[in-house]
């Protein structure tokens, strides 16, 4: 594929639609081979949640109420809740406060010293837990807060007190933030004042995105963007009983509609999908076969994006290469992308872009781009992502 | 309506030295660390190659092992053989899935910045920042790039896709780069 200098771009317009994101959503490629399945919480029952209350003492964590008393568990709770309602707050979702209020069970609090990790053994409680006061071998230095979800590749899979229903189903998240003196966060209260503090509302939101199934996005001032604002600062606005969503850009809103979309949802149904194809169509053929039978069809590793033509503001994003016309059947490549929850009744720009690094295609975008199980009955090997092409625009809406 | 967009998408690899190394990971809140800091918070940095990996639960989380050999220490010195502990992985029928962690295969090269652990292994330093892929080209030249700088990244105030960090620079001219962040003060 590096010989290609050109490609054409094969777009099929079904509903040209538009407003926000290049989201990415966390997959698993199912215990028994097949495609890559979208990870997300089971709606079928409240989604429990737990903090862990022992806060740790300053200067770890800064609240306007003073250490270790009762308004600093009320000030901290209320900042995860806040986090929380920021997800909750996005219309045309399953998880959506107004629409489902019963989706996430109340907020608990728990005692339990190893709720989240603590590396000793004690953390697999089914419970989906935010801690502020235990450690991990895995916060080396950069790294402020993680969330490690456990996933099901198959059903009948138990953790905890929890048994899988479907593969790609999440039976229990943690989101830990450091607590080993080297970093501080703030509550937006006492952030002005602690100008050498991370914002802890900015932490929880990106991580509550993790929570729910989203990986980081490659969009600059997405919420899901891997990097923290500075300390003592955050990425306005913040959010306000009328807009609890205002934090997330569009981005991070369609995401959270494709993992938990609302059936009754007629505002965000808009699809756009297509083909990345080469100039010379003949030139795949020297692309190795991807498993017995199959030839490859198209780009590889193309990062598709939509960008709201008013606005400017990214509306999703994807990674075009394959598709999976049948559950469960080996990916075929033939340089497909999708774009789904859009909002109807807007215009769109399709940006569309090699992935010219060095990284393997197992890095890019875990399963996205490796979508190929070794373990499956039916094995396959993922092309060579496409890192050298341009674009000729060929047809437009 | 479609636009192309692809200027500006070739590096921008100057002030290394000056600028945080951006650019996405997976699964984390992550602090942006600069060359120099990338380099004082580690004990090692290390030319590496990947010799294999597995997954297993060790004390309630599962632990991706990774073992690599040393090719040649840049800072610090450490055995012919050494693992690196990262969270995650599968094991059996449950993954454990923890966004901005670098995985490796076999035979792949890279220059890594490593932290020790109490459990006698390494982690990577800032994750996806601490980790320099190593490719030859078809003109033999040896380039790295950062697991965190691997994906273009959509820039809505200037419309479009740019690279941050370190993206394919020639091993040689990261090597200049790296010994003088070695040499300064980390900021």
């Amino acid at each position: 594929m590096s010989g290609l200098r050109r490609c054409l771009f094969g777009l099929s317009l079904l509903v040209a639609v538009g407003s926000a994101a290049a989201y990415t959503v966390n997959t698993v490629i199912p215990q028994s081979g097949g495609c890559p399945v979208r990870t997300r919480f089971n709606t079928a029952s409240p989604i429990n949640r737990r903090w862990s209350t022992s806060l740790p003492a300053p200067p770890v964590l800064y609240t306007v109420a003073s250490p270790g008393t009762a308004d600093q568990i009320n000030e901290v709770q209320q900042v995860i809740l806040t986090a929380f309602a920021a997800w909750t707050g996005v219309s045309g979702t399953l998880l959506n406060a107004v629409t489902y209020p019963s989706a996430l069970a109340p907020l608990g609090q728990t005692a339990t010293a190893t709720a989240c990790s603590d590396d000793s053994g004690g953390n697999l409680t089914g419970n989906d837990t935010i801690c502020f006061n235990q450690a991990s071998q895995a916060f080396t230095p950069g790294v402020l807060a993680f969330t490690r979800v456990f996933v099901a590749s198959a059903p009948g899979q138990t953790l905890g007190s929890t048994t899988s229903a479907f593969a790609g189903q999440i039976l229990q998240a943690d989101v830990l933030v450091r607590n080993d003196g080297t970093v501080s966060f703030a509550t937006p209260g006492a952030l002005g004042s602690h100008p050498e503090a991370y914002d802890l509302e900015t932490v929880l939101i990106h991580e509550l995105g993790h929570f729910f199934g989203l990986e980081h996005s490659p969009v600059w001032r997405a919420i899901m963007a891997p990097f923290a604002p500075a300390p003592g600062t955050f990425l306005p606005p913040r959010p306000s009983p009328q807009t609890p969503d205002a934090p997330l850009r569009e981005d991070d809103r369609t995401g959270l509609r494709v993992l938990y979309p609302d059936p009754l949802d007629t505002a965000h149904t808009g699809t756009i999908l297509g083909r990345v194809l080469p100039a010379n169509l003949l030139s795949l053929a020297a692309v190795p076969a991807p498993a017995a039978g199959q030839f490859v069809s198209g780009l590889f590793g193309a990062h598709v994006v939509a960008v709201d033509a008013d606005t400017g503001e990214v509306v999703a994003g994807a990674i075009a290469g394959w598709s999976c016309p049948v559950p469960s059947a080996v990916p075929v490549f033939d340089g497909s992308y999708r774009l789904e929850r859009l909002p109807l009744g807007r215009n769109y720009n399709l940006f569309v872009e090699p992935l010219d690094g060095a990284i393997p295609p197992a890095m890019l975008g875990g399963n996205v781009l490796s979508p190929c199980s070794t373990s499956s009955p039916t094995p396959c090997q993922s092309p060579p992502p496409a890192t050298n092409f341009v674009v000729r625009p060929r047809s437009s809406s | 309506m479609m636009r192309k967009n692809f200027a500006g998408v070739s590096s921008v690899l100057g002030l290394m030295l000056a600028l945080p190394l951006a650019r996405p990971g997976r699964a984390t809140t992550l602090a942006r660390l600069s060359l120099p800091q990338l380099a004082a918070s580690s004990k090692l940095v290390v030319r590496a190659r990947c010799l294999g990996r597995n997954s297993r639960w060790q004390q309630g989380e599962i632990w991706t092992f990774t073992r690599f050999t040393a090719l040649e220490f840049l800072k610090g010195s450490g055995p012919a053989v050494f693992t690196v502990r990262t969270l995650g992985g599968r094991v059996n029928g449950i993954v454990s899935v923890v966004d901005g962690i670098p995985v490796f295969e076999p035979g792949e090269e890279a220059i890594l910045f490593l932290t020790p652990t109490a459990r006698g292994d390494y982690g990577l330093v800032g994750w996806s920042q601490g980790s320099f892929r190593i490719a030859r080209g078809a003109d033999g030249v040896e380039r790295v790039t950062q697991d965190a700088a691997a994906v273009p990244v959509y820039d809505p105030a200037r419309r479009r896709f740019v690279l941050a960090g370190v993206a394919r620079m020639p091993l040689e001219q990261f090597r200049v780069l790296l010994r003088a962040a070695l040499q300064g003060p980390a900021q």
